[in-house]
């Protein structure tokens, strides 16, 4: 009886222990199909050369993803994968950043520039076509000595978009100067029609409308920052630059401008303005290119049009804001090098750059480029030529100050004067730890 | 435990009632959770009807409008562009191995620990364990994704461990909650038959854990299948991404394809609704079987 007991609990224990090695066996297999297919697209290109695209600008993923396969029809023994991920940050830290990069020039880049971790382009044939006046843009955030870290690529320039429609109806002009300004948001308050339409809970959108516009054309961000990145620690009401002097008069047209916003404007997101101005429920709207895309979903034979908001009596000192969309570069780690200028070279062409750029509302950066052909943005052209352009004030502030969220309370408040000292106190705090973000 | 012996007892038990009672409802408490029902049927409604929707109609401000012209396009673009059989099979695999991981793991762990509490190393190692429930990924982010590139883990592989790894303390307090409620007595009897700690662990202790596995295998694979932070980090190779990262493609801080967006959730959804529904009578057992000392 116990004889029996014993066998069939070896038996139980027999088949108890196959079963478990064969499920572990099979969690294992499973386990290298997983890490074999990690390995694969290494392997893919058989021989040729593979290099990665790094592009993430979301609107533009199909229209890269067409070039890309145009290069690798062109060139021949090149396969280009295109690299979407959102954050740029991983592939340096693992140290295999992407063999090309096209990318936003702001100062999150500006953080590689300054180490030195991308090469320089200054000896590619293209790099000589670029507008001296666009490629200086980029040496703004952050240069490293001797080298041309960032082709501009494409330039993004934005302004006050406005209703012609309501515009006409009222009888309205275009305004020249800051007072017209100012009538043209009376006139538009008399008939009861909103004349800005602001949307505070995204709080990029103030600064990028409200602030760098108010800001942009009475003091220039690019020397501004230069000198108070000088002062450091001493930035105060008595340094030579400050937020509190230079920023006192911008932020007195902020405040007048906020005067004239929906109603609702604190609760209301960037898609509910864009739904609000395509709608036609306001007549102005301090929005970029990106928006108009937006609008058009909504109504797409809305008639658009933007000018540079005026912010001083002499309409000559209106200028735009721009912003370097995308940006190439070309990172020191890369082991393509060669076939990474080649892929450079290829988007620079004078055909596909300029084709691009009008293709997305944006400006070629290239001497000589064609201009920008849609209606919407007519009003900007002339400044993007004569470069009467600013980067945006905002852009030049690290995010760990919140100056969306001061902008806020300013708007609420009416304390815009707070706002700037405080400003210049998160500045000495940056400064004084010498942080970069 | 007196009460037990009061008439109470004799009714029949909860779900039947006696012939002839009067079946009272309760109307606040019914109106209560029909209000409490909408926080989930709203949100739902919106999602289906917005991904039927034309792109002109999902932007024109009315979400909870019925669809008209019904628009099925947005799913066969939302699978495209996603490439959703791939992405989908790679978050299918990441999930399997964090749940299997998990699932063995933490069980292991667990019991190792609650039967030798009185021993301190082991006490030691359930703090341990315990500390990594106050550290979030974000803080370990940049290490880790140092550390999966030069052990070659930066895939789908590596974050599926690391998807266990991160839901190793949870699920090891759980189990050891629900461990203790399992009677040594079983134990001590299979040992006199002669069993060894494995096969007490492999054929006594891990049936009894049954609604402990699943519910931590539904947090296991909760986590690790809605995840965005951590694929989106750790993957090297874009092309391995898994569902919910590749599903950002649809918004931007500049613009939302709301009707491809959300059509491209649900089929991302789905899995998640059709696990909850089978597992969710264990996910409520569970937790309270493990909270309850008997």
């Amino acid at each position: 009886m116990s004889r029996q007991v014993n066998q069939s609990r070896q038996v139980d224990r027999h088949r108890g222990g196959t079963l478990s090695r064969r499920s572990f066996l099979a969690g294992s297999a499973a386990m290298v199909a997983l890490g074999a297919a990690g390995c694969a697209p290494a392997a893919r290109a058989g021989g040729g050369v593979t290099l990665r695209f790094y592009e993430q600008k979301q609107e533009v993923l199909a229209y890269f993803d067409d070039l890309l396969r145009r290069f690798e029809k062109e060139r021949g023994g090149v396969t280009v994968v295109h690299d979407s991920t959102v954050a740029i940050a991983p592939q340096f830290v693992r140290n295999e950043p992407a063999d090309v990069g096209c990318f936003n020039d702001n100062l999150e880049l500006a953080r590689y520039i300054k180490r030195g971790v991308l090469g320089d382009l200054s000896d590619l044939p293209s790099a000589h076509t670029v507008r001296t006046d666009i490629g200086e843009l980029t040496d703004q955030y952050a240069t490293y000595p001797g080298r041309t870290s960032v082709l501009p690529y494409s330039l993004a320039a934005a302004g006050v978009i406005y209703n012609k429609k309501i515009f006409r109806d009222h009888d309205l002009p275009v305004p020249e100067t800051w007072s017209q300004f100012v009538d043209v948001c009376e006139e538009l308050s008399r008939a009861g029609v909103t004349p800005i339409y602001a949307t505070d809970r995204d709080t990029w959108t103030l600064w990028q409308g409200l602030f760098d516009y108010s800001v942009g054309s009475l003091v220039a961000p690019g020397e501004f920052f230069r000198r108070l990145k000088e002062l450091g620690t001493d930035v105060g009401p008595d340094s030579e630059v400050s937020f509190e002097k230079d920023f006192a008069v911008p932020m007195e047209r902020a405040k007048t401008i906020s005067s004239y916003f929906n109603p609702d404007h604190a609760v209301r997101a960037y898609a509910d303005g864009n739904l609000a101005f395509g709608k036609g429920e306001a007549a102005m709207y301090l929005q970029g290119p990106w928006a108009l895309g937006q609008i058009a979903l909504v109504d797409p034979d809305l008639e658009i049009g933007t000018f540079p908001l005026p912010v001083s009596e002499n309409p000559d000192d209106r200028q735009a804001r721009v912003n370097i969309d995308l940006g190439l570069w070309i990172p020191t780690a890369s082991p393509h090098q060669d076939e990474a200028r080649e892929l450079v070279e290829f988007l620079m062409r004078p055909d596909i750059i300029n084709a691009y750029n009008s293709d997305n509302l944006a400006y070629s950066t290239l001497q000589d480029a064609p201009p920008q052909q849609d209606e919407r943005l007519a009003g900007l052209q002339e400044y993007v030529d004569r470069a009467a352009f600013y980067q945006g004030a905002g852009t030049f502030v690290p995010t760990s100050i919140p100056l969306g969220n001061y902008l806020q309370a300013a708007i609420r408040s009416g304390n815009f004067e707070g706002m700037l000292r405080q400003l210049d106190a998160d500045w000495r705090r940056l400064a004084g730890r010498g942080a970069t973000v | 435990m007196t009460t037990t012996q009061t008439p109470v007892r004799t009714q029949p038990p909860a779900g039947l009632r006696a012939p002839g009672r009067v079946h009272r409802t309760s109307w606040p408490l019914t109106i209560l959770l029909a209000l409490a029902t909408l926080t989930v049927f709203v949100p739902l409604y919106v999602t289906l009807s917005m991904a039927f929707k034309t792109s002109a109609q999902s932007a024109d401000g009315n979400a909870f409008s019925l669809p008209a012209p019904l628009n099925p396009a947005s799913f066969a673009e939302a699978w495209t562009l996603t490439r959703f059989p791939v992405s989908f099979g790679i978050s299918v695999g990441v999930a399997a191995l964090a749940v299997v991981l998990t699932l063995l793991l933490s069980s292991l762990a667990a019991y190792a620990i609650a039967r030798n509490w009185s021993r301190r190393f082991f006490r030691w190692s359930m703090i341990y364990l315990l500390v990594a429930l106050f550290l979030p990924f974000p803080v370990v982010a940049l290490p880790q994704i140092q550390l999966t590139a030069l052990t070659g883990l930066d895939n789908p592989l590596g974050v599926g461990i690391l998807h266990a790894m991160f839901q190793l303390s949870f699920s090891v307090l759980l189990y050891t909650a629900y461990l203790r409620s399992i009677p040594i007595e079983l134990e001590e009897s299979a040992r006199i038959d002669g069993a060894s700690t494995w096969q007490i662990f492999w054929r006594i202790i891990l049936p009894l854990l049954g609604p402990m596995n699943a519910t931590v295998g539904i947090f296991a694979f909760l986590a690790s299948w809605n995840d965005f932070m951590m694929p989106s980090l750790i993957m090297a190779d874009p092309t391995l991404q898994t569902l919910p990262v590749v599903q950002n493609i649809f918004q931007s801080q500049f613009g939302t394809d709301y009707n491809v967006a959300f059509a491209s959730y649900l089929m991302a959804m789905a899995p998640t609704i059709v696990v909850y529904l089978f597992a969710q009578r264990w996910v409520i057992s569970g937790v309270t079987q493990g909270a309850v000392k008997h």
